[in-house]
């Protein structure tokens, strides 16, 4: 048998570091809808990456924004904002690539 | 280098499984009291309350926690032992699939007993047979030395590197359990010595008070087939390990017991008994006086039952005119015993031959010299192409 898969783990036990973020399922393409950030709101608070299922948020030093390859789009983010500065917004609306 | 020649002490089986535990320096002990296994749980809280084996013992309400005691701290680091029995075994099998899962090597003492469905406070290995699924290693042990020698071979194997896996050692309760045999116990110093290739391999990853990591968190997709890729392909190479350190066992203490299997008389054997447990030792009696008979018959008796011996047992019966299989369990649904349900998996690499099954030694029944000389009797008759029954249940004719 040949191998042509590559693995996830880095160890022969199932072990995952959550600060290289859980990010290994394609769960992007879940995605019905994507959190748009109205950057005036945000505080810059992290509450959203904290709550973020698949923690995919990243840090861009004065906001948080979405990492479309891995956000499924479940709006946690926008409903714990405490400034409501996350909008869900259907894929439908967008026409680029995500 | 040889081992010194340790203490010979008069010792049940379970008292013997104690001082094995204890000779390999377990740091976290949690086990549930179940007959026929309690004495294993009694014996070694004694030598916590002594002073003589330095553990943790976590005194839990029930078997399922006691496994995930044991994962828990395997996975923080620690050596760990436990033993269990029968509805003890089944209560924790969630545990004995993630302990598996997540490639824990706990080292577990399971002392076979029938299982719930009827009430039989009695030997069988039906426990065993209804967990061999879980991903453990299992292996069958015959008397109360072996019992000693393959606990401190199990954490050789469950913690090698290339292994992480936990171990399952089965012994036959009552038969085992209460019996009081000689057994020589080795060497503190020895047991250290024999254990110490363990401490030069590289870390297995483990908790870290602050670090986020965990095991077994995710592994959905890819994620899950990688991880059962490598736990299937870790139990592969295991049978080859396990062979090894029984080598390595026998140069060092002088005691070895074949490994995977243990061939007794099977080189010119046209025949051959295939047994496991306590019960192997009365068929090589009954081997012997046929054998004055005339009869040429071997026995094989199975020690790894998972992973599944394949090559060994093709090297050994290849080209035998007929294999009779004796089964201390069932395998409901399937009308032959477990053990030769799966040897007929592997007929064709051993060759067209009849492989009589037989049920015998549930519930405490005794595997007696009459009903085995039975066995060699037929199996003897359809080698040489005599009409045989495919399945006999002893006790029932």
């Amino acid at each position: 048998m040949v191998i042509k898969h590559k693995n996830i783990f880095k160890t022969e036990s199932p072990w995952s570091d959550a600060n290289q973020l859980m990010l290994c399922l394609d769960t992007g393409s879940w995605r019905t809808e994507r959190p748009v950030l109205d950057k005036a709101k945000c505080n810059y608070c992290g509450l959203c990456a904290l709550y973020c299922p698949p923690q995919c948020m990243k840090d861009m030093g004065d906001h948080y924004e979405a990492d479309l390859a891995f956000c499924k789009g479940c709006g946690i983010c926008a409903h714990e904002c405490p400034k409501q500065a996350y909008t869900m917004s259907p894929e439908g609306d967008f026409t680029n690539e995500s | 280098m040889k081992a010194k020649k340790g203490k010979v002490s008069v010792l049940t089986g379970n008292y013997t499984t104690a001082y094995a535990a204890r000779l390999c320096r377990p740091e976290v002990i949690a086990a549930y009291p179940i007959t026929p296994q309690s004495e294993v749980a009694e014996q070694l809280s004694s030598f916590v309350a002594d002073g003589s084996l330095d553990a943790e013992i976590v005194e839990v309400e029930g078997e399922n926690s006691a496994m995930n005691v044991c994962r828990a701290a395997s996975l923080a680091g620690a050596r760990v032992f436990t033993a269990t029995s029968s509805y003890g075994l089944v209560y924790m099998y969630d545990t004995l699939l993630e302990t598996a899962g997540f490639r824990a090597p706990v080292v577990m003492a399971n002392v076979n007993r029938e299982t719930p469905g009827i009430h039989a406070v009695s030997s069988g290995q039906q426990d065993m047979i209804s967990t061999r699924d879980s991903g453990w290693i299992q292996i069958i042990v015959e008397n109360n030395q072996e019992i000693i020698d393959q606990i401190i071979m199990s954490y050789r194997l469950a913690e090698d590197y290339d292994i992480q896996l936990p171990i399952m050692v089965n012994y036959d309760g009552y038969y085992l359990s209460y019996l009081s045999e000689a057994v020589e116990i080795p060497e503190q110093s020895d047991v250290d010595a024999f254990l110490a290739p363990l401490k030069k391999q590289p870390q297995r990853p483990r908790l870290i008070p602050g670090a986020s990591t965990g095991c077994g968190t995710h592994g959905m997709e890819m994620g899950y087939v990688e991880a059962r890729y490598k736990h299937w392909s870790a139990l592969e190479r295991a049978k080859q390990k396990v062979d090894d350190i029984d080598k390595e066992f026998g140069e060092y203490f002088g005691r070895s017991y074949g490994g995977q299997i243990e061939e007794y008389k099977t080189a010119d054997a046209e025949i051959v008994i295939l047994a496991s447990g306590s019960a192997a030792g009365s068929v090589k009696t009954v081997i012997d006086a046929k054998r004055a008979e005339g009869i040429k018959v071997g026995l094989v008796k199975q020690r790894l039952f998972r992973p599944y011996p394949e090559e060994r047992l093709i090297q050994a019966l290849k080209g035998k005119k007929a294999v009779g299989v004796i089964d201390r369990s069932l395998c409901f649904g399937w009308k032959y015993g477990p053990m030769c349900m799966e040897l007929k998996a592997i007929a064709p690499d051993i060759g067209s031959m009849p492989i009589l099954s037989y049920i015998d030694g549930l519930a405490n029944l005794d595997i007696t010299i009459p009903h085995i000389s039975r066995v060699v009797d037929e199996v003897n008759a359809a080698a040489k192409g005599k009409a045989y029954q495919d399945v006999t249940w002893i006790p029932m004719e």
